[in-house]
């Protein structure tokens, strides 16, 4: 039932269309980022695929989670808010420190336990950092050319960067990025799956689906991505194919994965920043008052908004004398439940005279 | 899951266990989800015990923006997904009942998931275990219901809105439901100076004071 309620004002054809559209778009974008697909190598060309795909299929699922009511109402609040003229530098500057704070540092993640955090930070940054390096190779926005006998030049866009000597240890380091981000992922997964077989908690609520596989599928992605750079370091290229297409098979699994899985907070975390913008907007303006306690316990904006979600999904909270439940504070919402249930009573009957008064009447 | 409560408010002597109990379940350790309120301090010791009710449309999931409050199959309404809690609250301010809790340091909402760790493995929840009244009682209806002389319902009238839920409220009379219809008034005494109570010592010792359901 719950499925219906939100169902019903879903509509499936705008957020294909804008899917497709999207997709379409990073189409012509690895066309003219990589100058005509000059600077393309034809041997990535399934994880361009993929990209293409898994991506048309974020937007799809992005734009369907913005049609929730609360989600949309959040959303459109959340721009409004931050485009007001007489606040839009104060607006910036604290979007900025919210976004440093908790998608950067994530500090939150440290307020629930140092392991957590350390566990989120080394998969995330490892994550991050890998995307920022292997998809701009993918799509032919970056590539590399050898100059003379050791220099090598990046050319971004097609446009040429700094010549770096290849035996420098800044060439050393750009070469074996992806090595240290999936050690730092390795690290981070192993740490993730200590504590799911360990903790309790965790135990009793995780699901394999959601809870396992994205860490197993980033293990094999990290463990098979090192294995190419083993192969090729000390092994002289041996077993380099297989092991490049099974590492291009688990990323592409991957990539598939990212719109519906566990992985989809990724995209969908950075709407916390919007939320605070519109918590400590809200903060600022009227407050609500508890009608019944006149506890200032919310922004007035914030609960009319939430009255509007709460009728748009077809409840009526609306009192005897006009307000809605939402209107009261948590508190005073079980007190008049509890005032309720206390007013059922029938004080006659004689569940209330005791075993001794029941005696007596007979 | 064929087990669920029973909560029998007028079996409360607001001793407090469950909320004591609450605190060491494993999935939102060191913090209670149990609400224990007196319903109007001046004129009674009354309490009510307040758990989630376990809607059978969660209002709290549906005004959820990050679709993080997810129900289990056996219609259990879970705690937000910690992934996804964007921290907005509004699933505190939505709730019928008064009952999720948020922290906004560590961007979490948690709520009563009647203990999903302990009920998996077939033990009762903490609050239910310790109670030492049968207030809050675990079991099935074949079990709970012949020894109860009070009636149990599973539906509660909030102005316009009626609410189904999983967990049942022992009535001490043949009323079919709750009907919350106000600002509510203890026997006929209308409560005028609700907003100047004093928040009782017991509250105030266990942080259990804030009305916005801070933890």
């Amino acid at each position: 039932m719950t499925g219906e309620r939100q169902i019903s004002t879903m509509n499936y054809g705008s957020s294909t269309l804008l899917g497709v559209a999207a997709a379409a778009l990073l189409t012509v974008l690895v066309m003219v980022g990589s100058r005509n697909l000059e600077n393309y190598d034809s041997a990535l060309f399934g994880y361009t695929v993929a990209s293409v795909v898994a991506f048309g299929a974020i937007v799809y699922r992005y734009a369907l989670w913005l049609q929730r009511p609360a989600t949309r109402i959040y959303w459109k609040r959340g721009w409004q808010l931050y485009r007001q003229r007489n606040k839009f530098v104060k607006n910036t500057g604290s979007a900025a420190k919210t976004f440093f704070g908790n998608i950067v540092a994530q500090k939150f993640i440290f307020k629930r336990g140092f392991n957590r955090w350390l566990m989120h930070f080394l998969i995330a940054w490892g994550c991050v950092l890998s995307a920022m390096v292997t998809f701009p190779l993918v799509f032919g926005w970056v590539h590399f050319e050898l100059e003379g006998d050791l220099g090598y030049r990046a050319y971004l866009f097609g446009f040429p960067l700094q010549l770096m000597d290849g035996r420098s240890l800044q060439a050393w380091v750009t070469f074996h990025a992806l090595d240290f981000t999936a050690v730092m992922v390795i690290a981070g997964c192993a740490i993730a799956i200590h504590r799911r077989l360990h903790d309790r908690g965790a135990i009793a609520l995780q699901q394999f689906l959601l809870d396992f596989v994205p860490h197993l599928l980033l293990i094999a992605i990290s463990v098979s991505g090192l294995m190419l750079t083993a192969s090729s370091l000390w092994f002289q290229g041996y077993m380099y194919s297989f092991i490049s297409l099974s590492h291009q098979a688990i990323v592409i699994m991957t990539l598939f994965y990212l719109p519906f899985g566990k992985l989809f907070h990724i995209v969908q975390r950075p709407a916390s920043i919007g939320v605070e913008l519109y918590q400590k907007n809200s903060a600022e303006l009227t407050r609500a008052l508890c009608p019944r306690c006149k506890t200032d316990f919310a922004g007035q904006m914030w609960i009319d908004d939430l009255n509007k979600v709460v009728s748009e999904l077809g409840f009526d909270y609306t009192m005897p004398d006009g307000t809605k439940l939402q209107d009261y504070c948590p508190r005073c919402k079980r007190v008049m439940r509890g005032l309720a249930y206390s007013g059922l009573a029938n004080k006659s009957d004689g569940v209330f005279q005791g075993a001794r008064a029941a005696a007596a009447k007979d | 899951m064929k087990e669920t409560m029973f909560i029998d408010p007028q079996r409360c002597i607001g001793c407090r266990s469950c909320v004591a109990a609450c605190r060491e379940c494993s999935t939102h350790k060191g913090y209670s989800m149990i609400h224990l309120d007196y319903i109007d301090r001046r004129e009674t010791t009354a309490t009510m015990p307040t758990v989630c009710m376990h809607c059978e449309e969660p209002t709290c999931a549906l005004v959820c923006p990050a679709d993080a409050i997810k129900m289990s199959e056996d219609g259990v309404v879970m705690s937000a997904l910690k992934p996804r809690c964007i921290d907005c609250r509004n699933c505190v301010n939505a709730c019928p009942f008064g009952v999720p809790k948020y922290n906004s340091e560590i961007h979490l909402q948690m709520k009563c998931d009647m203990c999903f760790d302990r009920t998996s493995e077939g033990l009762k929840p903490m609050c239910a275990s310790v109670c030492p009244t049968g207030a809050i009682s675990f079991g099935t209806y074949e079990q709970i219901v012949p020894l109860r002389r009070t009636k149990p319902v599973k539906s509660h009238v909030f102005g316009n809105q009626r609410v189904e839920t999983k967990v049942y409220l022992m009535l001490p009379t043949d009323a079919e439901e709750v009907s919350v219809d106000g600002c509510g008034v203890f026997e006929g005494k209308v409560a005028v100076d609700a907003h100047e109570d004093h928040e009782s010592w017991m509250e105030s010792q266990s942080q259990e004071a804030n009305k916005a359901n801070e933890f």
